[in-house]
């Protein structure tokens, strides 16, 4: 048997009791569901070969927006011979149009067409109008068949021209069309025709369980759902999207590059985004005059533009004193006069090694140690597809009795394996103003290739002893925005500080 | 980094090989010397070359960038030798330059074959070495002349502007030196390095001709480099006599490199009666020694080298050996490694050579306990709970502007750190606190669908004059809803589930701030401390940033709500 929903049996009953063949039109009428209703429920029908929709194309005819206007007022000459009558049968043009209310630009129109259809005759030495002899005396004069259309298109809002019955009316639809008071334009009517097989359908539809769409809790307490029947939806329908909150994907690959140091013995370093050129500069070694110290590779805080490096006092002498001569550090020093003015000035760090310097300062652990920084830090950089103006680093040192070159390489390698996840590494020499020798990491991931990963290398002594520190120390840095760009797939830098809403809320978590 | 240009073909001639342009070939080769091909043109036959080292101006130049190669090539070993003969050119150093420009060498170099690559080389030398070594020609500039057309001694004076003009190079007009740092593009460039006292110097033959306008321009007639020109003057001024000695060295150098033979200057520096009191002699081509302790080399290796191994090591890397025995080499450093001012750079060129993939890698466990920040932990359950309540999280820069920050905010400006030298205008300052950042996000993401939930934890930085760097850095959260329903209660609500979470009692209490709606905003106080505050933003905020739904928003303390919590 035939499984019927609640609408589609309605419908196939209708369609019965109106004889098994009918108008979408007709049915409408019959059964007061909406036009696309009846579409959708007889084409479900005809697929379960119920009915058989027949197509019929046919002229049909329909007011325009003027024409609506006329059906309900009157033509406009209807309106002035109306107007006529009332005034005695004969008047001036003008108090004849001003009392049916007809405005300037119809009054030719108003006029032409009275005079056509012979209601009355005009004589313009005197501007009169009067109504035709043979309508004097007739207390109207009766529709034309043009009034009559009106009649009928005001009932049925439209008729197909084949359905008229008079040639009069036929005219007429001519001529209205002619005056854009109608239209005639082809339409496709559907009726429906019922088969054998929806025959016997309807013949052994039962009487039907309501169907639900949503349960809802009255039907639960009601207990009403024990005699509905909870429709099946389409499951396989897109629904609308859902964004929930969720952390943003680089701070996230920080968060776990933290959790890895911490794992591996490191601590934390921190600091502020505004440092004294001492910490960030002097104290690792590059000359006040260096390059890097220009306008146009740090940003220099304007006020405060001095900082306080008086609790430092014992390593800025011995900072000065190796800048100038080599101090006791074996070095030959950078030969210049130091300026403690421009030690103390103030800029946005420009690497995190500044908390480095300063851990080795203050002094505060046990030999061996090891720490981290995840530290912002700024460049004045023009921001393009490879370039940022302020960025993450992280970076870190250890501290040990005999540390060597070997460690060094043994410490890179395990970053590359635990946090870049790499197969293979290889060194290359590198250059930093504050360590000696330095190194290059570069790291292969199958599937990535290679990607430079960090840069790293043993502090001078130029930088250690001032800070009074015997031990070698070994300073890293990791490059975790490439990183996270070749884990996100990301080719554009700025996509690190995304303002895309939709990326975020889109970006898979991994 | 300085970036080199070289000619391929130069390149390969003076290396002596024949690398049939194979890159990965070249930049194996380069990491020897901290060198790395960006950009080989091979239309014009260019290679840009990156060099990590900015203490390496030896390197800088065709000639000496393959002087460093060839030794690790094998193909040499150990230092160059260069000579300069001495001659009887003089330059005379005028006292009253002492406070201005004070230092200068020469060098004249003769029967050099002139090329084109030759001379763009040089002319490419000469603009690294001015830029970075030199310091845009604070420090050091260099000057190249015929010195056919001058007759010595040289006299290096300080002028008065007013008293001096001639044509400098590239023009045809004789200008005066004021008009030269108005109108020549290098006066423009480098004016402000003179200008700074009244005199100026200046560089004249005995016959008082004018060789050049330094730091600024040569003369047209003197300093005109052509491939005709068979005998150069060099001569570099500046205001430190090593760099400027270590400069005219290896110009010098690079032209000995290419077939020129040098004689020395002297150079006569005059007390303000005249008389001589001090002559040096340039360039200065003498190598000096520095001891390498073998113990120290394996203590920073973790290798066991013996004296022998080291020395070749250091041959390899372009060094010399004067004296050797069990626990001690003397290394001779050539003139042109100024780069070298500690053991440790001896050491890094034996680790060099002996290859850094040679070395075997240690991991060593320690008994150290690793540990993230203290505020990590609450700034995890913050993250959480933020992201619990349904807000994205998203990331901006600590760099804006004054109209971000208070103008679009329709707030008064408040205690912040502006930068002095900006490289754009959007960033001029650092924040003082995260909304603005937020609203700048949102106003990005007007097409995107509503409703939009996003937070920032981050930091903002504030003027303290208590601190060391007289500023702090504190750690705020900041979230915003907006949709078209988007209200305060939506903002309190959510801020009254952060704080019951985070176990902290909250207190809204009335207030006024010009970037909400009046009566739709209040402060949020822990016990009696001031944490922030939570409300609808003033429909001014929204038009100032094209935000046409309304916002609610909240921003707290991270660190002063903790404070609280433990009270």
């Amino acid at each position: 048997m035939v499984e019927l929903r609640t609408q589609e049996s309605q419908l196939l009953s209708a369609l019965q009791e109106v004889g098994g063949a009918a108008t979408v039109e007709q049915l409408i009428e019959k059964t007061g569901m909406q036009d696309s209703a009846v579409m959708r429920i007889g084409l479900t029908l005809q697929e379960k070969t119920l009915i058989a929709i027949h197509a019929k194309h046919q002229n049909v005819v329909k007011l325009t927006a003027e024409g609506e206007v006329y059906a309900k007022s009157g033509l406009p000459e209807r309106k002035l011979i109306r107007a006529v009558a009332d005034l005695g049968g004969s008047a001036d043009l003008k108090k004849a149009t001003e009392r049916a209310g007809i405005e300037p630009q119809f009054i030719q129109i108003a006029l032409g067409w009275a005079i056509r259809k012979k209601w009355a005759l005009y004589t313009s030495s005197d501007n009169t109008l009067r109504i035709a002899e043979s309508f004097l005396h007739q207390a109207f004069i009766p529709d034309g068949a043009d009034e009559k259309l009106f009649v009928l298109l005001a009932e049925k809002n439209q008729i197909g021209f084949e359905q008229l019955k008079d040639d009069d009316l036929k005219e007429a639809a001519g001529q209205l069309k002619k005056r854009k008071i109608l239209l005639i334009e082809p339409k496709t009517s559907r009726s429906l025709q019922i088969t054998p097989e929806g025959k016997a359908a309807v013949a052994e539809a039962k009487p039907k369980v309501q169907e639900i769409t949503q349960l809802t809790p009255e039907l639960i307490i009601t207990g009403k759902w024990h005699t509905s029947k909870l429709q099946k939806y389409n499951i396989a329908a897109p629904v609308a999207k859902t964004w929930l909150g969720k952390k943003h994907p680089y701070l996230q690959f920080l968060d776990e590059v933290c959790t890895k140091l911490v794992q591996l013995g490191f601590q934390e370093m921190t600091g502020t985004a505004i440092e004294t050129s001492f910490f960030n500069f002097d104290a690792l070694f590059v000359p006040q005059d260096h390059p890097a110290r220009e306008e146009s590779d740090i940003y220099y805080a304007k006020d405060p533009a001095f900082g306080d490096i008086s609790q430092h006092a014992e390593a800025v002498e011995h900072v000065r004193e190796t800048h100038e001569n080599g101090w006791t550090t074996g070095s030959t020093g950078w030969g210049y006069k130091y300026s403690l003015l421009n030690a103390q000035r103030l800029i946005l760090r420009g690497h995190g090694t500044c908390l480095s310097a300063r851990t080795l300062e203050a002094k505060k652990f046990q030999v061996p140690s090891k720490h981290f920084s995840i530290a912002r830090v700024y460049r004045p950089e023009l921001i393009d597809r490879t370039h940022l103006s302020e960025f993450n680093q992280v970076e870190g040192i250890i501290v040990d009795e005999n540390l060597t070159l070997k460690d060094l390489l043994g410490v890179l390698g395990k970053f590359a394996i635990e946090i870049a996840g790499a197969d293979e590494v290889r060194f290359k020499p590198d250059y930093f103003p504050f360590t000696e020798p330095s190194v290059e990491l570069s790291a292969y991931r199958e599937g990535y290739g290679w990607v430079e990963f960090g840069g790293s290398g043993i502090f001078r002594p130029e930088v250690t002893l001032p800070l009074g520190v015997k031990e070698p120390v070994i300073a890293w840095g990791l490059g975790v925005d490439r990183l996270f760009m070749m884990r996100a797939g990301l080719e554009d830098i700025r996509m690190i500080f995304s303002q895309d809403l939709d990326w975020l809320r889109r970006k898979e978590v991994t | 980094m300085p970036t080199i240009d070289v000619e391929y073909r130069e390149l390969e001639r003076l290396l002596g090989l024949n690398l049939n342009s194979n890159m990965e070939k070249l930049d194996e080769i380069l990491a020897n010397v901290k060198g790395e091909v960006k950009l080989f043109n091979e239309q014009e036959g260019i290679l840009s070359i990156e060099m990590k080292d900015t203490n390496r101006p030896d390197l800088w130049s065709a000639e000496g960038l393959t002087r460093g190669l060839r030794c690790y090539l094998g193909l040499e070993k150990g230092p160059r030798r260069y000579f300069a003969e001495k001659t009887a050119v003089e330059v005379n150093v005028d006292s009253k330059l002492f406070n201005i420009r004070p230092f200068i060498a020469c060098a004249v170099v003769k029967g050099v074959q002139l090329t084109d690559p030759v001379i763009r080389g040089l002319m490419h030398l000469q603009d690294k070495l001015d830029k970075t070594s030199g310091r845009n020609r604070q420090k050091t500039s260099i000057g190249i002349y015929n010195f056919h057309l001058i007759t010595p001694p040289i006299k290096y004076c300080a002028v008065n502007p007013c008293d001096v003009s001639f044509i400098p190079l590239g023009f045809s007009e004789k200008m005066s030196l004021d008009e030269i740092l108005e109108l020549h593009p290098k006066g423009i460039e480098y004016g402000h390095i003179v200008k700074k006292n009244p005199l100026y110097p200046m560089l004249f033959d005995s016959e008082g001709k004018i060789l050049s306008f330094p730091p600024i321009i040569n003369s047209n007639d003197l300093g005109k480099i052509t491939e005709e020109s068979r005998n150069l003057l060099v001569e570099v001024t500046g205001t430190q006599n090593r760099t400027v000695v270590n400069t005219l060295n290896l110009v010098t150098a690079a032209l000995i490199d290419r077939g020129g033979k040098a004689y020395s200057a002297t150079i006569n520096y005059q007390d303000a009666s005249g008389d001589i009191k001090m002559d040096v002699l340039t360039p200065d081509f003498s190598n000096r020694t520095m001891p390498l302790s073998v113990e120290y080399t394996n203590r920073i290796l973790g290798l066991n080298l013996s004296a022998k191994e080291i020395c070749k090591l250091l041959l390899t890397a372009g060094l010399g050996i004067c004296k050797v025995d069990n626990c001690c080499v003397e290394v001779e450093v050539p003139f042109y490694r100024i780069d070298v001012m500690h053991q440790v750079d001896l050491i890094e060129d034996v680790a060099v050579a002996y290859g850094y993939n040679n070395i075997d890698c240690i991991w060593r466990e320690m008994p150290t306990t690793g540990k993230a920040k203290p505020a990590q932990q609450s700034i995890n359950i913050a993250r959480e709970l933020m992201v619990g309540l349904g807000y994205q999280e998203i990331l901006t820069y600590t760099l804006t502007n004054e109209e971000n920050m208070f103008t679009k905010m329709n707030a008064e400006p408040s205690p912040h750190v502006e930068l002095s030298n900006p490289k754009v205008a959007t960033m001029t300052c650092l924040r003082s606190w995260l909304l603005p950042s937020l609203m700048e996000f949102l106003s990005n993401n007007q097409s995107v669908e509503f409703p939009q939930k996003i937070f920032e934890l981050g930091k903002v930085t504030l003027p303290d004059e208590s601190a060391e760097t007289r500023t702090r850095d504190e750690e705020w959260v900041c979230a915003a809803t907006t949709h078209a329903n988007a209200n305060f209660t939506e903002a309190k609500s959510a801020l009254d589930a952060f704080f019951r979470n985070l176990g902290v009692e909250l207190q809204i209490m009335e207030t006024a701030h010009p970037s909400f709606i009046e009566g739709r905003v209040g402060k949020a106080r822990v016990g009696d401390v001031d944490v922030g505050f939570v409300g609808e933003v003033n429909p001014l905020v929204l038009e100032a940033w094209k935000l046409e739904n309304p916002i609610a928003a909240f921003e707290v303390n991270l660190q002063k709500i903790l404070l609280g919590k433990t009270k």
